[in-house]
């Protein structure tokens, strides 16, 4: 079939148009993998916030919006949320521009660098999500105290104590250890959630420097 | 894999490196595709490299390797979609001068075509094109030689079809 040959000398006059690549681009190349560790981290962000807002938006009703105006908290709450979106966005343009940027750089050398600040932006992620955490138990707690069903009881009985500010301590020792519980938690979550990754893109890393070095 | 052996690694990948271009040419429809295809098979390489003994020549070593990958991909994106986008951006310009309407319309109809051929049947019209004998193409698919004569035959005749309705 003479066709064939046509196509083999076609394909054969094609030998000299395809890229070339150095030592040094293929081996980016092979640890660019990186990228796609950090284009996960960009998605589970998106997943996490879609997660929330969803909840938030299911569980928000006019009983819970009674409650929370019931302990005074109703524009704590909402002040927070607002926050809470305005940063989360800001995080997730933060990952977006990580993976971006790493799937375009070339040189091992930017790569490094890349993955350090793609480090630095999931390590303050998870702060801000834990201090977001801490602070709205901390609101909810002086809110319950101060308006809540108890509050009466609870006043009473600090005021029969003779020592009433070893009772307060005791509350607020309670309320920190419940708070501190909940924090660990979540840390605990997000390190199983992006410790896997990061322990990836550290052996990246760690290999990358081995080639700059 | 120490730093002797990286080196020996890439010294080769850099040499060959042709070998998976045309495979990630025929096995994908856009340049980014294309990319993503050879970074893929240049990380399969990298890993198999260290069980690589040297029995074979390096660069049959990478065509097996590199078509098993691209096997291997085509199928895992084959489930998640299975549209067919010809773009053909490699094989848009002509690479030699003297420019025959006729013949270019023919090759442009074979590429078509064997862009729209199965994973396997992609590997041999590759390996043809590369004048493999057909013991060798049969070792590399792990398919028997009569097996692929059979296959071949097909596709030629498949081919043969297209250009002449």
């Amino acid at each position: 079939m003479k066709e064939l040959d046509l196509l083999k000398k076609d394909w054969k006059a094609r030998e000299d148009s395809y890229p070339k690549l150095d030592k040094e681009a293929l081996y980016t190349l092979i640890w660019r993998r990186s990228s796609s560790i950090v284009k996960w981290l960009y998605y589970i962000s998106i997943a996490e916030f879609v997660f929330w807002t969803a909840l938030s938006f299911f569980t928000k009703n006019s009983e819970t919006d009674a409650l929370v105006k019931s302990i005074h908290l109703y524009s704590f709450i909402n002040i927070l949320t607002v926050i809470n979106y305005a940063v989360l966005i800001y995080f997730i343009y933060r990952f977006y521009k990580n993976y971006k940027k790493i799937s375009y750089n070339s040189s091992s050398k930017e790569l490094v660098e890349s993955i350090l600040k793609v480090k630095r932006t999931v390590t303050h992620y998870v702060w801000f999500n834990l201090s977001i955490l801490a602070t709205s138990l901390l609101g909810l707690f002086y809110g319950i105290i101060h308006y809540g069903p108890a509050t009466e009881s609870i006043f009473n009985a600090a005021a029969k104590e003779d020592n009433s500010l070893l009772f307060w301590a005791i509350i607020a020792a309670v309320c920190i250890l419940i708070i501190g519980l909940a924090v660990l938690l979540l840390w605990l979550f997000y390190k199983l959630l992006y410790g896997i990754l990061l322990k990836k893109l550290k052996m990246n890393h760690k290999e990358l420097r081995k080639l700059n070095s | 894999m120490d730093k002797k052996l990286e080196h020996i690694f890439l010294s080769e990948f850099e040499t060959h490196q042709n070998i998976v271009h045309k495979i990630c040419s025929l096995y994908s429809n856009d340049r980014e595709a294309h990319h993503d295809l050879f970074q893929e098979i240049s990380i399969q390489l990298w890993k198999a490299y260290p069980k690589f003994r040297g029995d074979s020549k390096f660069s049959t070593w990478m065509y097996r390797v590199a078509i098993n990958t691209a096997i291997t991909q085509y199928r895992k994106n084959k489930k998640r979609t299975d549209t067919h986008d010809i773009e053909n951006v490699l094989f848009k310009t002509k690479a030699y001068e003297d420019y025959d309407p006729h013949e270019e319309q023919q090759l442009s109809l074979m590429y078509q075509a064997i862009k729209e051929l199965n994973d396997i049947d992609k590997a041999l019209i590759f390996m043809f094109l590369e004048d493999k004998k057909y013991d060798e193409i049969s070792s590399t698919l792990g398919i028997s030689e009569v097996n692929t004569r059979v296959k071949m035959n097909r596709i030629k005749k498949k081919l043969n079809k297209i250009l002449n309705p």
